[in-house]
């Protein structure tokens, strides 16, 4: 039987046995028993949350989270493995169906006005109040660099869960007290040293009651967290045999791609098919919302006929344009109306000292993931199938089902391992162009991809965001810092395609900023919402991607300007013990020893981690070359020091190339940038030589590493180019004013 | 047309000007080898042809024809660089390493031990969105020593 | 008086023949690859991407020779790599990118940098090495150089039979 199948059959019939086999699960709150949301819980949400399944053939994790290149299938493998002591490489790892069984309890915190560094009773309550509700909700979302800190416990717990069960059947079939019990590699193993497989106990354990009060191991007694693994994937990535979306490959497959009006929401004038359809491959062209799909026998012969569609595009007003945006933001920024204002501490309209003002600028970013966006689609009227790489299966799902009229019952996803998102997985669009093309031609199943021209020039965007900043200092200390944020608002967009209205002033806008934790006597962050025009998105560390340079940046300038060294007003400053050891030992890490020496250190918290960086830059010939790149960051507890160091140089070097070289910018409604030959990002000769990492595990709350890495790096580099030429960037892409080698 | 795909021969029918990616993807089943831009600019796609690494979006089917092809399947698993790939961990999303490997694989066939120059001129076609490029650069180093 | 005044009317006139060559030499596809650096231009100004280095061979280091991205015919999408048989930037000696036209008339004349040429041999080779004649038939989204190829051998004739004034 298919994984799919038990996984199903699982949900339905809870936790009884499945075909010869038995699914463990956690189904008990980890709150307070006596909270009385819990006996509210909605039925949708099941009772019983499915992630190891044991049958005959053996153990399979059912990981709840995407994997979209930052470890999480191999993360939370490890996670599961710690408590039923298995080896993750002997078990099938497979995506959880769309179920809000599987909801993500940290996401809903993102929206919350609680700074991450706050353990104070009012944080831990904010923070229940999140979980809750994100079951409640059941939103099933990879992202936020939440997969560690949502499942820690609960995969621990299916875990134990399982072991324990296990061992119970085995205790019964044994004769035998279960405390004389072990488990080891797969199996359990009695006194006398007779071992029983999991797979051969699959049957009697499904017959057993699950023993439900575990206790989980102390950290000293891991066995697989905390130490450095192989990734359970990085054979299969290293030998081309991983099935991403865009492989996917069913008997009678069709492929097609999807072209629509280079001005989002101009529709179609007229369409010329003819030429197109008279091609060779070409199974149908037509219409989808805002253009057309051409389903084809190839992708390339899709792609070749979509370019000989004639096609007139609709019109539509008004038009996105960079200059006008810009003038936009600044009449909203130098407006009355405010979105957010979370931090206001003293009075920084009456702050003595020296006065620094400071303007700075990020344009759209594209995700720009280097798999194609695509989707897989098989519709009939009784049941529809989708096979596609998404952090948002439910979503994905719901929409899919709004196209074909079905009940979302009707709709099953596979979820495959996406190749890149940055966030970008987090939207539907290509998976609706996929419906429409399935629905054209029922029963046989249709790849869509969208070729990188169509893709790039659709997307769902970083924000352009403008910053106005005023800080003062005195007596050689800062003493005020006041920032004004102007910026589309990432969550009304996301909201508003979900079909939700928008919801009180986005955190997203002044994430990383407002609860920065400065102790810095008159400090005021606040927010401005721009009128909702270019779909925007979350982008690798969202809000905190623009403001940990805005921040930062116009830090570094009224430090400098008070004659004060980087690191030590930054120490001083900074009021948790947690942020002042990164930045201590980023420090120690870089040999810093004053400014001026090419060296510029940047320090944000943001997704619960503070973070540290210093980079160095020097001036050569051919241009500004960076030389060294050195990251400090306290994820709390380190469970993978391996990837836990992919996963921040990732993000810093992604930070690094997007501030270095990327924008995307519109003209007459239209996307300027269409591919990687001008939508450029870090290559490998420009990744510093020198490049350290330190994931310290200094034991407070765990987090994420996917993206606190990134929001120090752009200011760093900043801070490093003004360090070594004088010349202060205020604005993004650095290399329209630096030239680098 | 006629060519050797990882040491069989094939034929293919499809247009001369199809793109050799396309002909191994969509008509031979070898989805190893991977699209990501079309236009020569990330290096997905690369592939060897008679030895050398070539983008196979911009390579004709035509131009194939009677040559041989090697793809990422027809590295063997203890292929120094699939094995270096592996032991240092490279891989985050993965989409990037065929190409980066086929690519790695040849500048070691041609020039066994380069030097962080030669890795870093060689290396800069091929796009890594994840930039898991130190890690690159450390496997190569180390499939050359293993080399050696 | 009269070598003033022809000094003064043969300038011009000698700008006028070398005018339509120069039009040819200079434009952007002729140019971008007649660069005295390692690196070939994608635009006027705009370096080549990718960290490319065209090597003593001028056709890229050998693990990474201009082959592996430009082939023997243009690529088929907007922006994809040109291509044509024997992909490689003209010889250091033979740059021309970014000089005046009296500079690139003097060295186009001048046999240790226009490889030994004969003002015949350099229209030949304009019309008929399939790299030069590439630059008339670009590929998607790229303006070909002006005229054709045999107009240019013409001009280039023309320019030789009146002398080969230099501007």
């Amino acid at each position: 039987m298919g994984i799919g199948k038990i996984v199903r059959r699982t949900l339905l019939i809870g936790s009884a046995a499945v075909a010869g086999g038995v699914a463990f699960g956690v189904w008990r709150y980890r709150a307070d028993p006596e909270n009385p949301l819990l006996a509210d819980l909605p039925e949708g949400a099941a009772s019983l949350t499915p992630f190891v399944v044991v049958d005959a053939e053996g153990v399979t994790f059912v990981a709840p989270r995407a994997d979209v290149g930052q470890g999480a299938a191999s993360i939370q493998a490890h996670l599961i493995a710690e408590e039923m002591d298995v080896d993750p490489h002997a078990v099938r790892i497979v995506a959880g169906p769309a179920s809000k069984a599987y909801y993500n309890g940290e996401i809903t915190g993102h929206g919350i006005p609680v700074a991450a560094w706050d353990d104070g009773r009012m944080g831990a309550v904010a923070r229940l109040g999140s979980d809750v509700a994100g079951k409640l909700v059941g939103l099933n979302i990879t992202g936020g660099s939440t997969t560690v800190p949502d499942l820690f416990e609960r995969l621990r717990e299916a875990g134990a869960v399982a072991r324990e069960t296990l061992k119970a059947a085995a205790a019964a079939r044994l004769g035998v007290d279960v405390a004389t019990l072990a488990t080891e590699g797969g199996a359990v193993v009695a006194a006398d040293g007779t071992r029983l497989p999991y797979a051969d106990l699959a049957a009697a354990a499904a017959a057993t009651d699950l023993v439900r009060e575990v206790t989980l191991r102390d950290p000293s007694e891991w066995r697989v967290l905390g130490r450095a693994h192989r990734r359970t994937d990085v054979e299969a990535k290293s030998t081309g045999a991983v099935t991403y979306g865009v492989d996917v490959d069913l008997p009678g497959m069709l492929r097609a791609t999807a072209v629509t009006n280079p001005v989002r929401g101009g529709g179609v004038a007229s369409l010329d098919t003819a030429a197109a359809a008279a091609m060779r491959g070409i199974e149908a062209v037509i219409p989808i919302p805002d253009g057309f799909a051409v389903i084809a026998d190839n992708d390339w012969r899709a792609m070749r006929a979509a370019r000989a569609v004639a096609v007139e595009w609709g019109d539509v007003a008004p038009k996105p344009d960079t200059a006008t945006l810009w003038a936009e933001h600044a009449a909203v920024i130098e407006g009355e109306e405010t979105d957010s204002r979370f931090a206001d501490e003293g009075d920084v309209a009456g702050a003595p000292g020296e006065l620094v003002e400071a303007e700075y600028r990020v344009p759209f970013l594209h995700h720009a993931p280097l798999e194609p966006t695509n989707a897989t689609v098989r519709y009939t009227p009784e049941r529809t199938d989708l096979w596609c790489g998404t952090q948002v299966p439910t979503f994905a799902c719901e929409a899919v089902a709004r196209i074909t009229g079905q009940d979302v019952e009707q709709v099953h996803l596979t979820n495959l391992p996406s190749g890149g998102s940055f966030g970008h997985r987090l939207e539907m669009e290509w998976i609706e162009q996929a419906a429409h093309a399935a629905m054209a031609v029922p029963g046989r199943p249709v790849r869509l991809t969208l070729g990188r021209e169509q893709d790039m020039t659709h997307g769902f965007l970083r924000p352009m965001a403008l910053a106005r900043g005023r800080a003062t200092h005195e007596g050689g200390r800062v003493r005020s810092f006041d920032l004004d944020v102007a910026a589309l608002s990432v969550t009304e967009s996301q909201m508003q395609r979900l079909g939700y209205p928008p919801v009180g002033p986005d955190l997203m806008t002044v994430q990383a900023l407002w609860d920065a934790p400065y102790a810095i006597p008159d400090r005021r962050v606040t927010g401005y919402r721009v009128p909702a025009s270019v779909p925007v998105s979350s982008w690798r560390s969202v809000g905190a991607s623009f403001n940990g340079f805005f921040g930062e940046s116009l830090l570094d300038e009224v430090i400098l300007a008070a004659g004060a060294d980087p690191v030590e007003e930054r120490l001083r400053l900074l009021r948790d013990p947690a942020s002042r050891t990164v930045l201590e030992t980023v420090a120690g890490m870089a040999g810093w020893d004053g400014p001026g020496k090419g060296k510029g250190v940047a320090f944000t918290y943001s997704f619960g981690v503070p973070v540290a960086e210093v980079v160095e830059v020097e001036e050569t010939d051919a241009g500004l070359a960076l030389r060294g790149l050195w990251i400090a960051a306290d994820l709390g507890t380190v469970l993978d020091p391996v990837n836990a160091e992919a996963q921040l140089s990732g993000g810093a070097l992604f930070g690094l190339g997007h501030a270095m070289h990327a924008a995307v910018e519109f003209a007459e409604g239209r996307s300027l940038q269409s591919n990687f030959h001008d939508y450029a990002s870090l290559r490998l000769w420009e990744v510093p030589p020198t490049l350290e990492v330190r994931a310290l595990g200094l034991g407070g709350r765990i987090s994420g590493a996917g993206e606190p890495g990134l929001p120090p790096a752009a200011p760093a580099l900043a801070n490093a180019i003004f360090a070594a030429t004088g010349t202060r960037l205020r604005e993004m892409p650095f290399d329209r004013t630096v030239r680098f080698a | 047309m006629r060519m050797t795909i990882n040491g069989a021969e094939v034929e293919l029918d499809v247009e001369p000007d199809m793109p050799l990616l396309w002909a191994l993807r969509d008509e031979l089943g070898l989805t190893g080898t991977k699209y990501g831009c079309g236009i020569a600019q990330c290096g997905a796609c690369t592939v060897h042809l008679d030895g050398l690494a070539v983008r196979s979006c911009q390579v004709r089917a035509s131009e194939a024809e009677g040559a041989e092809v090697t793809t990422i399947e027809g590295l063997p698993r203890d292929h120094p660089v699939v094995d270096a790939w592996i032991e240092e961990q490279v891989a985050q999303c993965g989409y990037c390493q065929s190409g980066q490997i086929m690519q790695a694989a040849s500048l070691l066939a041609g020039n066994p031990a380069p030097s962080d120059a030669e890795i870093d001129a060689v290396m800069g076609g091929n796009l890594c969105r994840c930039a898991t490029y130190p890690r690159i650069r450390a496997a190569i180093r180390r499939a050359a020593q293993e080399t050696a | 008086m009269r070598w003033l005044a022809l000094v003064l009317l043969a300038a011009p006139a000698a700008a006028q023949e070398f005018a339509p060559v120069h039009e040819v030499l200079s434009h952007p596809r002729c140019a971008n690859c007649h660069v005295e650096t390692d690196v070939p231009l994608w635009r006027t100004g705009v370096p080549h991407g990718l960290g490319v280095v065209a090597g003593e061979s001028r056709m890229g280091i050998e693990t990474l020779p201009c082959g592996t991205c430009h082939r023997a015919e243009n690529g088929g999408f907007p922006h994809a790599a040109p291509g044509v048989e024997g992909w490689a930037l003209a010889p250091p000696e033979m740059a021309w990118a970014a000089r005046t036209p009296r500079e690139i008339c003097e060295q186009l004349k001048d046999p240790e940098r226009n490889g030994g040429r004969t003002m015949a041999e350099v229209a030949d080779h304009v019309s008929h090495d399939p790299l030069v004649v590439w630059g008339w038939a670009p590929g998607l989204g790229r303006d070909p150089a002006p005229g054709s190829p045999e107009e240019a051998a013409r001009a280039i004739l023309a320019w030789d039979a009146a002398g080969a004034p230099c501007p």
